[in-house]
């Protein structure tokens, strides 16, 4: 039998064509998908503050600036005043803190970048899970490690979902832990 | 024709006068068929590079380059934190502040709480002892006055934006001439419940003695002060005992609906509707001639007109005199009041109910009370005031918690000599002080044309109105959350008023501007004018009485924080003056209709009718929303010839009104009632125009009382205007629907005799096995439930209300709600049983069951509605894709589906603007179009006790979750709380005798409860 035009764009042309296309998407979608979660983001922030300085090296706990943390739902980015608690006196002459005063004498607020998020209609609670000892590095990361702190893992819901179905892998520094709600109205109302 | 013809002799057509006359240009014109240069040959090369189609592609190539290069699709914003954050705001916690709210004259305490500076909800003050931590449906949705997108936002003179300054500089200069001229100032004010303001005015009156004031209020309780002034001597009448009465006569008394005192007298009077305990019921009997919430909760219903009312009381007194000589009446009263017989109501009413009547006011003398409403005259009330005192009932009065008035309403004697003032231009400057007698006072006193001969008319209102149209100075006051303030409307109760936010737009404190202007200088105001005011007045008067440990500033503070003071206040001891009612007497028979105007439920008298979510309540009887009507009976409405919707004239004298008919069960025969407050024509977009003008029917030479007229002519007018209501008019004649609700045991009833023989009753003999198609599940730990006691629902819809604050719901106007497209989560059903002439009225407040096994969970086809393991039937909005198959399979019909995005769809967006949106919940997602929604049990006020347990490390209990409708209710008659801890009182009424749920043989098992209520007849069945 003669081996036609058509034949070749049938059988080895169309499926190839196909098959890359395919492949390129599945290849595209999974190294991309951190990269879409937000993972490895880290914007340029109106101040460079380093939480490896203060975290870090002063080890400065994060709930003297997150106050919200182990409250209520917030752990809330500190207001201008808690940061000049030091800052009236210390390093009053770099050029950051010098930003940093300006900012607190003319009473604007700071526009800091958001890094992390899930989206509006999930009603997250940062008490709930402070209060139950997870550490704040088992979502953010090691911030005291980060000179410009990034998104380390993906806030999505199957994140979520890993984590209350299976808390004794992913927090085995807990040696109490009950599974997460996992009903709807647990994050969505 | 003939011109035409002429010229086409000549020509046919010409364009222009060279045309016409043969010209030679134009003939040349005429032989090239292009003009010069057209021809030529077409040379690109001579067009410039940049071609269309390269044009289009660079726009195309650049636009997506920007799309992508210049957006960050990371990027999520910013977090901006305070700068100095405000030591008692936590972004993220509610605070909570005390207030008096002064939506009406109650005066109640309220707690208004507040996200990030903006007040998202208010409730009762716990702490106030009159209201106890409850209110009504009108101060529930008094947050949406403040967000309201047509409130005024800058003073205006003549219509046009000035500043505060010159109007100060103009209405001080005003005030000066028109006390240099003689001229009188005039200030119209409403009802005065806070001493302060009373001091201001006082002040002002000081410094401008050409000052009078005048106050008034459309729906006022004057007829019962009056009476009590001749009767007792005293205008302050006192509050009732209503927890000690046994027997309660209402007389056109909507006590427990919207007259004065009804959140506490709801409390009060369920009180002895308690089932749990005891049974140690109180008889509630209602002689009306409306069907009002009252009477829809009465144990008898007696159908006696108001024009009657006065005959009726009489006859009563008469009855008593002759069975019991040893009354304290004198012979000639006793021969005066001989003519009035009882006899003449017993075919109306009934023999038999007037002998239970007789009887039991006479076995519980001084333990029963009759209570005359306040839209009666006051030789009603004094006749009742008589009958009291002779049935030793006086005992219930609490003279001690009086109905304060510190400023005396105005009479119509001095209404209309201001009227003639104005008219001769003896007064130079009026203001109205939140006030709108425009609108509010009868037409017949001409006061909006003697407006026009004042000189200086100023209106100190939140939002245009009427009165304020008509005058040239419109200066916009702070909304009750932004004010302060103090309220003195009961005895031994002070309470405070603080703000909460600081004024949205340029408005200002009406005192303060009174304070202003006292001052005569536009400079001496600032925000802090009437704080101080008020602080040095408090200082004075309250602080010097309590004798306070405490120094004047910690005093003050810790009143604020309280919102209410409470001190002993002697109750003077009075007298009841027999000599006052020797001669009581009121004009006799009538002919024709008798009309009743009366208090509407929700929109008060001017300051809630473009309030949304108030206009879109359902009457408590009719459920008929957005409209008032006349509400006349069956038999009347078929000797008009009229059913409902169709248009009548109301005719008083020489005032007419036409406006749609709606036939209630229960209502007197030849008689017509309607409700007042509806009809504005100058008003934001809600309210205008909504119903029906009935203050054109009012008249100032009326025979015994404003509210009440005879001889009045009703006709058919023709014509029809749709009633959007949002419970059909079962009929009660129609024996396909006739009561249904009783053989599909969706209402359950029994009487109290019932219930002590018999505790049982309900559930006997039922021990059929149902049947269930959907796998068993046991709940451990905690479990949501609710019970709701249908013998203490009084309909009020302060639930409905504080739901509709809470989860968002919003407002969806008249054509969605004739639709069946009302998105309340809470639905007071209403049924009735019996005969269109004595109906027995039921409530049933209707909400999402949380069934076990939920029906509607099971046809989702995107599992958007589930179940948690604490028992609550969850509905995730962003999963749902709107197939609408569970509202179809719910058997209870509690969910509601966006039809349209509602806050974009109701009137042109109205509601849908960025301070509008102020007055949403934080904590609940605001639906859009597309997704169904219901009751969640307040899921997110259940997830805060969560969290707030976990925090403090204890275990989460029931009692820690108090849902928004249960919180409102001001009769308790809504429990929630864990059904798997057998202490709790949820758990107690589920097990209750008494307790069942609704359509049970469908084996949903629902989670929510209800007390079957009880009657307290002479008789062990409903009759």
């Amino acid at each position: 039998m003669k081996r036609t035009v058509l034949d070749y764009a049938l059988k080895i042309r169309l499926p190839l064509t196909l098959f890359v296309i395919a492949a390129s998407f599945m290849l595209t979608f999974y190294i991309s998908r951190p990269e879409r979660d937000g993972v490895g983001y880290s914007p340029e922030q109106p101040i460079k503050f380093s939480h490896k300085l203060h975290a870090g090296q002063m080890a400065i706990d994060c709930q003297y600036c997150h106050i919200g943390v182990a409250k209520e739902r917030y752990a809330l980015i500190p207001s201008v005043n808690i940061c000049m608690n030091c800052h009236t006196v210390a390093r009053k002459d770099k050029p950051e803190i010098i930003k940093l005063t300006q900012y607190y004498e003319e009473g604007k607020p700071i526009p800091w970048k958001r890094i992390h998020k899930i989206p509006e209609y999930a009603y997250f609670n940062h008490s709930v899970h402070v209060n139950k000892q997870i550490d704040c590095a088992s979502c953010h990361g090691d911030i005291k490690e980060m000179e410009i702190v990034n998104q380390v893992k993906p806030f999505t819901m199957t994140a979520c979902l890993d984590c209350h179905r299976k808390p004794h892998e992913n927090l085995p520094y807990l040696e109490k832990v009950n599974v997460g709600p996992e009903n709807c109205a647990a994050c969505h109302r | 024709m003939s011109d035409f013809s002429k010229s086409s002799d000549k020509k046919e057509l010409w364009k222009s006068l060279n045309d016409y006359n043969n010209d030679s240009e134009v003939l040349k014109f005429k032989h090239d068929e292009f003009l010069e240069g057209v021809t030529e040959d077409f040379d690109p090369s001579k067009l410039s590079g940049l071609s269309r189609r390269k044009f289009l592609a660079l726009l195309s190539a650049s636009a997506a380059l920007t799309a992508t290069a210049c957006t960050d699709y990371r990027d999520k914003g910013e977090i901006v934190p305070y700068n100095k954050r405000p030591e008692e705001v936590f972004p993220g916690v509610a605070n909570y502040y005390a207030s008096t709210c002064n939506g009406c004259r109650e005066a109640c305490g309220i707690l208004i709480k507040t996200r990030e500076g903006r007040p998202i909800k208010v409730d009762g003050n716990p702490e106030h002892p009159i209201n106890k931590g409850k209110i009504c449906a009108k101060g529930q949705a008094s947050i949406l006055n403040l967000y309201d997108p047509e409130r005024l936002r800058e003073p205006m003179a003549a219509r046009k934006h000035v500043s505060w300054k010159s109007v100060d500089e103009d209405i001080i200069s005003a005030l000066n001439e028109a006390q240099k001229n003689g001229q009188e100032i005039a200030i119209v004010t409403g009802v005065v419940t806070s001493p302060t303001t009373k001091k201001v005015l006082d002040d002002f009156t000081k410094k401008y003695p050409n000052t009078k004031i005048y106050s008034y209020a459309l729906i006022n309780d004057q007829q019962r002060r009056s009476a009590w002034l001749e009767t007792y001597g005293t205008i302050e009448y006192p509050a009732v005992k209503w927890n000690e009465a046994n027997i309660i006569l209402a007389l056109d008394a909507d006590f427990l609906g919207n007259e004065t005192g009804f959140v506490e007298n709801m409390r009060k009077f369920t009180e002895r509707r308690e089932v749990v305990k005891k049974t140690d019921f109180n008889r509630l009997y209602v002689a009306e001639g409306r069907m009002s919430a009252t009477g829809a909760l009465a144990d008898y219903r007696l159908r006696v007109s108001p024009a009657m009312q006065f005959e009726f009381v009489m006859a009563l007194i008469n009855e008593f005199s002759k069975r019991d000589s040893a009354l304290p009446i004198d012979a000639d009263t006793k021969a005066k009041i001989r003519r009035y017989s009882l006899a003449k109501f017993y075919n109306q009413v009934g023999k038999e109910k007037l002998d239970y009547l007789l009887n039991d006011l006479n076995i519980n003398r001084g333990k029963s009370i009759v209570y005359a409403g306040d839209t009666l005259s006051k030789e009603v009330h004094a006749a009742v005031n008589l009958l009291n005192e002779l049935l030793g009932n006086a005992a219930l009065y609490d003279f001690a918690s009086s109905y304060k008035s510190l400023l005396n309403l105005s009479t119509h004697k001095e209404l209309s000599q201001l009227v003639d003032k104005m008219k001769n231009e003896k007064v130079g400057v009026l203001i109205h002080f939140d006030s709108n007698p425009v609108y509010t006072l009868p037409e017949d006193l001409g006061y909006a044309s003697a407006l026009k001969k004042v000189k200086t008319v100023v209106a100190l209102i939140e939002a245009e109105n009427e009165s304020s149209a008509l005058g040239n100075y419109t200066l916009p006051i702070n909304h009750l959350f932004e004010s302060w303030g103090d309220a003195y409307a009961r005895g031994g109760v002070y309470s405070l008023q603080q703000p909460v936010i600081s004024p949205i737009f340029n408005t200002r404190q009406k005192e303060a501007a009174l304070l202003t202007w006292i001052a005569g200088d536009a400079n001496a105001f600032n925000q802090e004018l009437y704080h101080n005011y008020l602080m040095n007045n408090f200082n004075a008067t309250i602080y010097t009485k309590k004798n306070s440990f405490a120094d004047a500033k910690s005093f003050w503070y810790s009143a604020l924080h309280d919102g209410v003071v409470t001190f002993d206040e002697k109750s003077q001891t009075t007298k009841f003056n027999f000599a006052a009612v020797t001669n009581l007497q009121t004009k006799g028979a009538t002919n024709g209709f008798v009309l009743h105007l009366h208090n509407n439920y929700y929109i008060g008298e001017e300051k809630f009718a473009n309030n949304g979510w108030l206009q879109e309540l359902p009457h408590p009887v009719s459920k008929v929303t957005w409209d008032n009507y006349a509400a006349i009976s069956q038999s009347t409405a078929k000797s008009l010839g009229v059913e409902n919707d169709d248009l009548i004239e109301v005719k008083v004298g020489n005032k007419k009104l036409t406006l749609p008919v709606l036939v209630q069960p229960g209502a007197a025969d030849n008689f017509v009632s309607i409700e007042l407050g509806y009809g504005r024509k100058v008003i934001g977009e809600v309210g205008k125009e909504v119903g029906f003008n009935a203050v054109l029917l009012m008249s100032m030479n009326y025979d015994s009382s404003p509210y009440v007229y005879s001889n009045v002519s009703v006709t058919k007018a023709g014509g029809k205007h749709k009633l959007a209501s949002t419970q059909e008019h079962h009929s009660l004649d129609d024996t396909f629907v006739k009561d249904i609700h009783r053989t599909r045991k969706i209402i359950q009833e029994g009487t109290v005799e019932r219930f002590i023989k018999e505790p049982d009753f309900l559930h006997k003999g039922e021990e059929e096995k149902l049947l269930g198609i959907t796998r068993e599940h046991t709940y451990t730990g905690l479990k949501w439930a609710m019970a709701i006691d249908l013998n203490k629902c009084t309909s009020c819809a302060a639930c409905v209300t504080a739901c509709n604050v809470e989860n968002n719901v919003p407002v969806v106007g008249k054509d969605q709600v004739a639709n069946g497209r009302e998105m309340q989560w809470v639905r007071l059903d209403r049924y009735y049983s019996g005969t269109p002439e004595e109906p027995i009225v039921s409530h049933q407040p209707m909400l999402c069951q949380h069934c076990d096994n939920a029906p509607c969970e099971n046809v989702c086809p995107v599992n958007a509605t589930n179940h948690s393991q604490d028992g609550l039937n969850q509905m995730v909005y962003n999963r749902c894709v709107g197939t609408r198959y569970c509202s179809n399979n719910c058997p209870y019909k509690v969910r509601r589906f966006n039809f349209f995005n509602f806050r974009d769809h109701f009137a042109d967006a109205y509601y849908e603007n960025n301070l509008t949106s102020l007055v949403n919940n934080p904590e609940v997602t605001v639906r859009s179009r597309g997704v169904m929604e219901k009751c969640t049990f307040c899921v997110q006020k259940i997830m805060e006790a969560r969290s707030n347990a976990i925090r403090d490390g204890k275990e989460l209990k029931g009692s820690d979750v108090v849902t928004a409708c249960q919180q409102a209710c001001p009769t308790t008659a809504i429990a929630f709380g864990d059904s798997n801890d057998p202490g709790s009182p949820v758990a107690k009424l589920r097990n209750h005798d008494l307790s069942y749920h609704v359509l049970e043989e469908l084996n949903v098992k629902p989670n929510v409860t209800y007390i079957a209520k009880l009657r307290n007849t002479h008789s062990e069945e409903i009759q």
